[in-house]
């Protein structure tokens, strides 16, 4: 336990200043620390799933607040949370397949088991309404069995008593059940930092798809993802031009101009704000994203508002990159002020520079001038044309649609709800 | 008469008879001249003209080794090559071809320390007038021949130092006009006098008074509680900030800015200086400022006949962001930097400024990455001047003739060509 505590402590630490750079990076950290967790967790012999959701949910509460912008926590920490109802969910059903060899054979035909039946039919009408979950589809159980293994945990649930439930489940069962919950959820947790791992590989694939010869594109800032989606389509002899704007104050559009230009792309960088003037010569926008929201609505660093909305004005496809790690299942209200960060104005303004002109000693004496340098910018899904995913191509009006596939309905909010 | 011919405005270059370090003739007849004269708008790409612009030159540039392929169409040169040629130019030659006021100003545009339109048009005229007063015709010449010809060479010597803005343009055409209408019967130092003079009231009448009848309608426009937005450095949008805080208007000022020039922070020390509260940021943040913000003001160079602006680049972004926030965008320009030409986007025709610019930043050593591999073949640095911003995303045009739509633009050039072919 101490252990943890002072892994998480010196997360939460970095995650405050802001030591962690892009939401690839602190994805993997944060899925590497809650795999720490999980395996350090001492689990109860009952309602182990339970027991870790609630450290976990706990952890993460923790975590999304030292920084609120940066949502690729709380989407790992969500991811986390469903990977553990899932794999408690398959277990359950694994051991109600056992019992259902010797009891419970057809749903269809009378229950035996009195007891059952009324809870099964309220499992049951539970079950249609909960969508397929990802899991589930693919471990291919049969939809009775599912009201079954509903069935199972709706017992477990509703029994105060945990002597029903004990009677339930094999005594010899207990232990080697904790152990496998946990070897599979960790199974699992690394699987994703795999996945998170590779989400490069897996878009860069994509791009010959997108990239044909003698194609114009344009992009602002810097971002690796769409580094290895350029080269990989250079790798396959696609012959094509990207122009770069150079995004200040961070100028992120020198380091990836660099990159390319070593790669040999044929680049040319221009001025954040030639970005209308040349756009009508460009085939394709393509960039990187911060974060995708519920509603297919992107943060994205600052200036790519302006240029999605040129891309509109000349129809230029405005496509995002965007690994589903950083699919976040929040929707996004007043995204301006809530999701964005304001950086230091050092960077647009030196200071002391303006100290001269200022004169402190006549009017209000309230400030006479503000520097604003926000991080982040909200682009809205009617601009978007495509989001390229490690899954696909994705319209924006779909993005919803793939959370339920990665997220439960009952983690959207972490905070603890006080013990009913 | 010369007005047939007076050539147009933008790339007028080297239609003259600019000497060469040899000879000393500086006259030709008039069908040698159109023989030798390069198409108005020259275009960069046509080899055998840039040839023979090149033979004609006062001033020896060397090309950018990298050049945007988009923009062939348009001069590429290395800053910082100019000055060390143009002194030796001026000091080492007859500066028959020259006058020191002409060369002083040039030499200034090419520094950048003159620059806006109204500021770098009433340079231009303000060093013809002294020309014109130090002028005298050679006895065997007729004055408004021989004063046109010299005025071509100034035009062509200030092209070499920086092309023409559109106002510098049609100064220079008003000014050649009221030459060639000089009345045969004055003498010279009458009619000397006489041009100083006219162009006296064009810089009184049409860029000063002229903003100052802008300003008083503008202000109308300002209302207490605004937020008021503007892009880089505008003369007139400065002047009407002063004078609505004069008259005791309660508003603040953002100003967005970019690179390279980073002019928006000259206007930042001026508006704070008088104790306007200013909002400062940089292009990329005008959508997350843009929802403050209640009136647009925009400055430009110059306004098409089809109704587009053209003005400094970025100007189209902010006006964009403005019309999807649904946000009023005014322009203050005066009438004199209209145009009847037309343009449809910003490549046709444009300015290429310094590329090293973009790829130092100045005052951030940590982020000069570009700095190495500026050589490299497969790298090219666009730094453009102006861009065009079309008509739907402007309300309003303020300009000396009143308060009027973008559409009525190509209106108000006809009423003004005529009025300069009519007067005087």
């Amino acid at each position: 336990m101490p252990d943890t505590h002072a892994l998480v402590s010196d997360f939460l630490n970095k995650l405050k200043k802001r030591k962690i750079e892009g939401s690839k990076a602190t994805a993997k950290l944060t899925a590497e620390l809650l795999r720490s967790v999980i395996s350090q967790q001492r689990l109860p012999n009952t309602n182990q799933a339970g027991a870790l959701i609630h450290a976990i949910k706990a952890i993460g509460d923790q975590l999304t607040a030292a920084n609120p912008v940066e949502v690729a926590v709380g989407n790992i920490v969500r991811r986390v949370l469903h990977i553990i109802r899932e794999e408690d969910v398959s277990l359950t059903t694994a051991s109600i397949g056992g019992l259902s060899l010797q009891g419970l054979s057809d749903d269809d035909d009378d229950d035996d088991n009195p007891l059952v039946s009324a809870a099964a039919a309220a499992a049951a009408a539970r079950t249609t309404l909960r969508p397929p979950s990802l899991q589930t589809l693919l471990e291919d159980i049969p939809p009775h069995s599912a009201a079954a293994s509903a069935a199972a945990a709706a017992l477990h649930h509703s029994s105060s008593s945990a002597g029903d439930s004990e009677d339930k489940t094999k005594s010899t069962d207990k232990n080697s059940r904790s152990r496998k919950l946990k070897h599979n959820v960790i199974e699992a947790v690394n699987e994703l930092i795999q996945d998170i791992a590779t989400c490069h590989e897996l878009i860069a694939e994509q791009a010959v798809e997108h990239i044909h010869h003698n194609e114009v594109i344009l992009t602002l800032g810097s971002s690796g993802t769409v580094i290895e989606f350029l080269c990989a389509a250079k790798e396959k002899k696609r012959s094509f031009r990207v122009f770069v704007a150079e995004g200040a104050p961070r100028y992120q559009g020198h380091t990836l101009a660099k990159e390319l230009v070593a790669r040999g792309l044929q680049t040319t960088v221009i001025t954040d704000s030639a970005v209308f003037a040349m756009i009508s010569r460009v085939n394709m926008v393509i960039v990187g994203a911060h974060a995708v929201m519920a509603n297919g609505g992107v943060i994205a660093p600052v200036g790519l508002n302006m240029v999605a909305l040129a891309a509109q004005r000349h129809a230029v496809p405005f496509v995002v990159l965007a690994g589903i790690h950083k699919l976040c299942p929040l929707y996004p209200h007043n995204p301006e002020v809530l999701l964005n960060e304001l950086k230091s104005p050092s960077e647009l303004l030196d200071f002391g520079e303006m100290s001269d002109c200022m004169d402190f000693g006549t009017g209000t004496g309230s400030p006479l001038l503000h520097v604003v340098n926000p991080a982040f910018d909200y682009v809205p899904p009617k601009l978007v044309s495509l989001f390229i995913t490690d899954t696909g191509g994705h319209n924006p009006s779909y993005m919803y649609r793939l959370i339920a596939d990665y997220y439960s309905a009952d983690d959207l909010v972490l905070q603890q709800r006080p013990t009913s | 008469m010369k007005t047939g011919k007076v050539n147009n405005v933008q790339k007028k270059d080297n239609a003259s008879v600019a000497a060469t370090s040899e000879k000393r003739v500086v006259d030709h007849k008039d069908k040698d001249r159109k023989k030798d004269v390069p198409h108005p708008r020259m275009q960069f790409d046509d080899a055998t003209r840039v040839e023979k612009a090149k033979k004609r030159a006062i001033v020896k540039q060397t090309e950018v080794r990298n050049r945007v392929e988009l923009f062939r169409h348009l001069p590429q040169y290395e800053h910082g090559t100019k000055l060390p040629h143009l002194e030796y130019k001026f000091f080492h030659l007859n500066s028959n071809s020259v006058h020191p006021a002409v060369y002083k100003v040039g030499l200034r545009y090419l520094a950048g320390d003159i620059s806006g339109g109204n500021a770098r048009c009433i340079a231009m005229l303000q060093a013809f007038q002294e020309s014109i007063m130090e002028y005298s015709a050679p006895p065997e010449k007729a004055l408004n021949r021989d004063l046109t010809a010299k005025i071509n060479s100034y035009v062509s010597f200030l092209i070499e130092c920086r092309p023409l803005s559109i106002s510098m343009g049609n100064a220079i055409k008003f000014v050649k006009t009221r030459i060639a209408n000089l009345p045969v019967t004055l003498s010279e130092s009458e009619a000397k006098a006489n041009l100083l003079s006219e162009i006296n009231n064009f810089i009184n009448e049409k860029i000063i008074l002229a903003d100052k009848v802008i300003v008083r309608h503008a202000v109308t426009k300002v209302r207490d509680g605004d937020v008021l937005l503007t892009y880089g450095s505008s003369s007139a949008v400065e002047m009407i900030f002063l004078h609505a805080h004069e008259l005791g208007k309660h508003f603040r000022v953002v100003i967005v800015d970019s690179r390279p020039k980073l002019e928006g922070r000259l206007l930042l020390r001026r508006l704070v200086g008088r104790g306007i509260s200013c909002t400062y940021v940089h292009i990329n943040a005008t959508s997350y400022i843009m929802h403050e913000v209640t009136r647009v003001f925009l400055g430009a160079s110059s306004v098409l006949a089809n109704g587009t602006v053209y003005s400094r680049v970025g100007t189209a972004c902010v006006a964009m962001v403005a019309n999807a926030c649904g946000v009023p965008v005014i322009v203050c320009c005066e009438a004199y930097k209209f145009h009847e030409r037309v343009q449809l986007d910003s490549i046709c025709c444009n300015e290429l400024g310094d590329p090293d610019a973009i790829s130092k930043v100045r005052g951030r050593d940590e982020v000069n990455h570009l700095k190495d591999i500026a050589d490299n073949e497969n790298l090219q640095l666009l730094n453009l001047t102006y861009d065009v911003t079309p008509s739907d995303y402007v309300s309003m045009i303020i300009t000396d003739y009143g308060m009027i739509p973008p559409t009525s633009v190509p209106v108000i050039v006809r009423e003004f060509r005529k009025e300069q072919i009519w007067s005087s």
